[in-house]
């Protein structure tokens, strides 16, 4: 169990710039997770983190032990691939122990420690099989066997769910969570399913374009996403585009758009706005309240024009002149197409941006 | 920066790494670069200076480029013969005899070469795309039938294939026979010179672009001609506009081969002169340098012309090697060889459609393996010596494999030497596509094309380069070309044939994810360990099929055999000891051996391509080349 440091690591293929400057930590027994785009350099970088790249620049660091020069078997991570990597030619049993017989550990050891392992993960009696005569979720525990029974000092997981269906992903999910806090490892997983991310990080850093936008919890990343990349990238929105009315002494925002005026927060020291500028407003879908809050708010009357049942709850949308504000509505409170409706949205639930950030770092935002 | 390339170069190059670079370097090096660099110190050093004075000398020279060219194509002749008539009485009656190619056409040894590989292209092409295509598109009854001997021309039967070629299309040969004494026409067809060889190159060639032509149409994605014709195209339209054009590389490469193939050959050549005598046949740039290169007992007797005709079939076949990697890289190429993934488009011809494919196929494939057939023939019964036709089966030929003691020695000498050369093989192989495949360093390219260019090569300028280099340098050695040929044979068998196993388990290599051997690494196992536990066995099929399919070719192995051969027959392997028989030797039974060993060479042939594709379960792969 260790801490892992990336220090300005850059790594270039060709003129494409893969990872920038990238500087992350992640903490002893920390489930730490790269998050973003397909493209954005996360593979690259947990694959520098494993030796199986190396970086132009920077540095790994290991607790206090600089690993940027080692070859892959000499830096003890686990690594669990996007697609297992099973090896075809061995049974369960030998993909397991492979790992243990390079150490040399005796026989006694490893058929005991590939039994504890196989009792982990649940699959227990499977030894004698090839990877071929398991089912994917079969497979993907195998991998993650391979991976931890060798008391790795970090676990890397590349993508392992992608390959599962929905249903099993979830499951699947919840079990690596369970084992690496049961063993307290420190895991890096990359993915690009931010629900996934949310559901089973401690921490999450965002990358774009190899460059970390946000690194925080879950909860942080998606209510003070402190720039329009992290705020479009994680969860569903509206967005609306105004003139800044007034900046409080407290922070507080005032956004005239042309529909609405809409009292919202800054979530970065970096991002200054003043009277006069023009700003864009993120709203998430279950920010509104339909009944007027005690404190400050912004109330918004409109038209339903859609709504849709999910199940647990509704989804609709409320027509305000231009814009349509997305929003999740408790089954218990009627709407119906036609309707109209005021809901309040506290200016804590509304993120204000500077409007030239749209162009420049959101991710597939575009204003109606 | 400059301790920034040092920690590379102190990370890429471990020890496994390192030894694999080493071996791939130092065998190249000098069983490939120096030899043929060899070659082009002696054609453009003179004294101790750079000059083109043999290259004037080789172009001014009347016997290599013909000014003006002798353009003659054919020759009237008539004759007088005695033939019975029914009432018991003789007469004497004509007969026409049309002579093809014997007086001409001849543009010098140079241009000859040049016009009869172009024309090998054109013809195995038209024949390679209509095969390919039938095959491909159409179903009909037999059509597995005809899968079958369309491949027959490709076994290697060198040097008698064409005697057969001669013995049926010869003055008094079979077809003769048929027109003279069957149908009683009074005519005569000789075919030789450059149109023999022409047919005969076609013929064995065509295969080549078929084979690579149907790869490539199997391999277009079906929706491709779906999407044309649900846009209204259909038929030749249909062809022309979608099918041909995305078939392209295969016929590029495919073509591309057969004009190097036909460059380097020398059965055609040899056979036709065993069966017709020296003739125009033989006025081509391979035959010249192996008739300068296999009677030189010392290098000071060749016509240092050779040398440049050498550096041009080497630039030729250097240029064509350009062309394959453009058009379809040979990475690309052994993608497409990958097998239908679709569910095959395939049409029923109607009964007219029918008629003509039966036509084209029937006609086709027994013209392409009557010379196999022929051999068989030959080896079995007492064709050699009995006329137009055989008139007894004898096993006596079939029989001389195991008890005559020259044929026995032979193909011990074969057997040994293609053995060893397949140890060598492998060990240079694998090392060349795990570098290739595997490993990012610099000159990856340059090793990538230095392991793969061999394929177009011509055999007889690997082994001028071999006579030339370790002649001058390592006289009296193990490696005196002179006295111990049987040792460089065996690294003339390697750099010819290892291509072969490179490219098969690249491939394998290619098919294999490589985050299979990163787990193995990331759980503490060394890049040598890797290697040996984890890539080895997962591209054993790999290496085991071409290891296989490289030893056939190293058996049937026919130029360098016969260079280096000649200089040592007691060392020489069977396809020399064949040449010998037929172009050699006078006794015309010795014929009949060398067709045993022909029908011996068959069989290993259709025993590895049998073994190999069913452990690569690839059916059209690796054959073509």
């Amino acid at each position: 169990m260790v801490n892992v440091k990336l220090v300005n690591v850059t790594k270039r293929f060709g003129r494409v710039v893969a990872v920038n400057k990238v500087t992350l930590v992640a903490e002893h027994g920390e489930f730490f997770t790269l998050l973003g785009p397909s493209g954005c350099g996360k593979t690259t970088t947990l694959r520098i983190i494993a030796g199986l790249e190396y970086a132009d620049e920077g540095k790994i660091i290991f607790d206090d032990t600089d690993v940027t020069d080692l070859p892959p078997y000499k830096r003890g991570t686990g690594m669990v691939f996007q697609n297992y990597a099973l090896w075809p030619h061995m049974t369960v049993f030998d993909n397991i122990a492979y790992g243990l017989k390079i150490k040399k550990l005796p026989k006694d050891e490893v058929r005991r420690r590939v039994k504890e392992v196989l009792d982990l993960i649940k699959l227990t009696g499977m030894e004698d099989r090839y990877p071929t005569q398991l089912s994917g979720g079969q497979q993907q525990r195998v991998a993650l066997a391979r991976a931890l029974v060798v008391e790795p000092k970090v676990l890397l997981l590349d993508e392992p769910l992608s390959n599962l269906d929905a249903k099993l992903r979830v499951e699947m999910r919840e079990e690596i969570q369970r084992i690496q806090k049961k063993l307290g490892i420190t895991a890096i997983y990359v993915t690009h399913d931010q629900e996934e991310a949310m559901v089973i990080s401690d921490r999450i850093a965002v990358l774009n374009q190899g460059t970390v936008m946000q690194v925080g919890t879950p909860q942080e990343l998606y209510k003070r996403p402190r720039n329009l990349f992290v705020a479009t990238f994680l969860g569903r929105y509206t967005i609306a585009e105004g003139l800044v009315k007034e900046v409080s002494s407290e922070g507080l925002v005032l956004l005239h758009t042309p529909a609405v005026k809409l009292l919202g927060i800054v979530t970065s020291p970096e991002i200054r706005l003043k009277e006069g500028d023009k700003a864009v407003a993120i709203i998430r879908p279950h920010a509104f309240k339909f009944h007027e809050p005690q404190t400050k708010s912004s109330p918004i009357t409109g038209v339903i024009e859609w709504v849709s049942y999910l199940g647990p709850y509704y989804e609709a949308r409320l027509k305000v002149g231009k814009l349509s504000f997305l929003m999740t509505v408790d089954p218990s409170i009627k709407v119906e197409v036609g309707m109209k409706l005021t809901v309040y949205v506290h200016p804590e639930d509304i993120v204000i941006f500077p409007a030239k950030a749209l162009r420049e770092e959101s991710y597939g935002a575009e204003l109606k | 920066m400059a301790s920034f390339l040092l920690r590379k170069i102190r990370r890429e190059l471990d020890s496994l790494t390192s030894s694999q670079l080493i071996i791939v370097l130092f065998l190249l090096t000098f069983f490939l670069l120096l030899p043929l660099g060899s070659i082009l110190y002696k054609g453009f050093v003179v004294g101790n200076h750079f000059s083109l004075a043999y290259v004037e000398q080789t172009f001014k020279d009347p016997q290599m480029i013909k000014i003006p060219p002798n353009t003659a194509l054919m020759k009237f002749t008539q004759i007088y013969r005695f033939k019975l008539l029914p009432n018991g009485s003789r007469a004497l009656i004509p007969i026409n005899i049309l002579a093809i190619g014997s007086e001409g056409p001849d543009f010098g040894y140079i241009l000859n070469s040049i016009f009869v590989s172009t024309s090998v292209m054109i013809f195995a092409s038209i024949i390679g795309v209509i095969a390919a295509f039938i095959i491909a598109r159409y179903d009909f009854p037999g059509k597995n039938v005809f899968r079958v001997l369309l491949f027959i021309p490709l076994l290697a039967t060198p040097f008698v294939n064409a005697y057969v070629i001669g013995k049926v299309l010869g003055t008094s040969g079979l077809v003769n026979y048929l027109l003279n004494n069957v149908f009683h026409l009074p005519y005569k067809l000789v075919i030789s010179g450059l149109p023999a060889v022409i047919i005969i190159q076609t013929l064995s060639f065509f295969p080549i672009v078929y084979m690579n032509v149907l790869s490539s149409i199997i391999n277009i994605d079906p929706s491709m001609e779906e999407q044309a014709e649900n846009l209204g195209a259909h038929g030749l339209k249909l062809f022309r506009t979608i099918t041909f054009p995305l078939s392209l590389p295969g016929l590029a490469s495919g073509a591309t081969l057969v004009f190097v193939f036909s460059m380097e050959d020398l059965g055609a050549p040899i056979g036709l002169a065993g069966a017709f005598g020296n003739g125009l046949h033989t006025h081509l740039m391979s035959f010249y340098v192996f008739s300068q290169f296999q009677q030189a007992y010392s290098l000071s007797l060749v016509n240092p012309e050779a040398y440049i005709v050498a550096t041009i079939m080497l630039t030729i076949a250097t240029i064509g090697f350009i062309i394959i990697k453009k058009y379809v890289s040979l990475r690309q190429y052994a993608m497409l060889s990958k097998g239908g993934r679709w569910s095959p488009r395939l049409s029923r011809p109607k009964w007219l459609g029918l008629a003509g494919v039966y036509a084209f196929m029937t006609l086709l494939v027994i013209t392409a393996s009557f010379p196999q057939f022929g051999v068989i023939v030959l080896s079995l019964t007492n064709w050699a010596t009995s006329g137009p036709l055989p008139t007894h089966l004898t096993p006596n030929y079939i029989l001389a494999l195991v008890e005559k003691p020259g044929v026995v020695q032979a193909i011990k000498n074969s057997a040994t030497y293609s053995g060893l050369a397949i140890a060598i093989t492998v060990l240079l192989g694998t090392s060349a596509a795990y570098i290739v495949a595997r490993r990012n360093i610099t000159g990856r390219e340059a090793i990538d094309v230095l392991a793969t260019i061999p394929i177009v090569i011509p055999g007889i300028i690997i082994a001028v380069g071999f006579l030339v280099f370790f002649g001058s340098l390592f006289p009296n050695t193990l490696f005196d070309p002179f006295i111990n040929p049987g040792t460089l044979l065996i690294f003339t068998y390697t750099v010819r044939r290892s291509p072969f196993l490179t490219r098969s388990v690249f491939a394998g290599l290619q098919q294999t994810h490589v985050s299979l051997e990163e787990a193995a690494m990331n759980l503490g196992a060394s890049r040598t360990r890797t290697f040996f536990s984890i890539t080895i066995p997962l591209v054993a099929a790999n290496v085991i099929g071409g290891s296989i399919l490289s030893f056939v070719y190293m058996m049937n192995e026919t130029s360098t055999s016969l260079i280096l051969g000649s200089h040592q027959p007691s060392q020489g392997p069977i396809t020399f000891l064949m040449s010998q028989v037929i172009y050699g030797s006078g006794q015309v039974s010795a014929v009949s051996i060398a067709a045993a060993l022909g029908v011996l060479l068959m069989t290993l042939q259709i025993i590895a391509i049998a073994v190999s594709n069913y452990i690569l379960k690839q059916r059209v792969a690796f054959l073509g080349v």
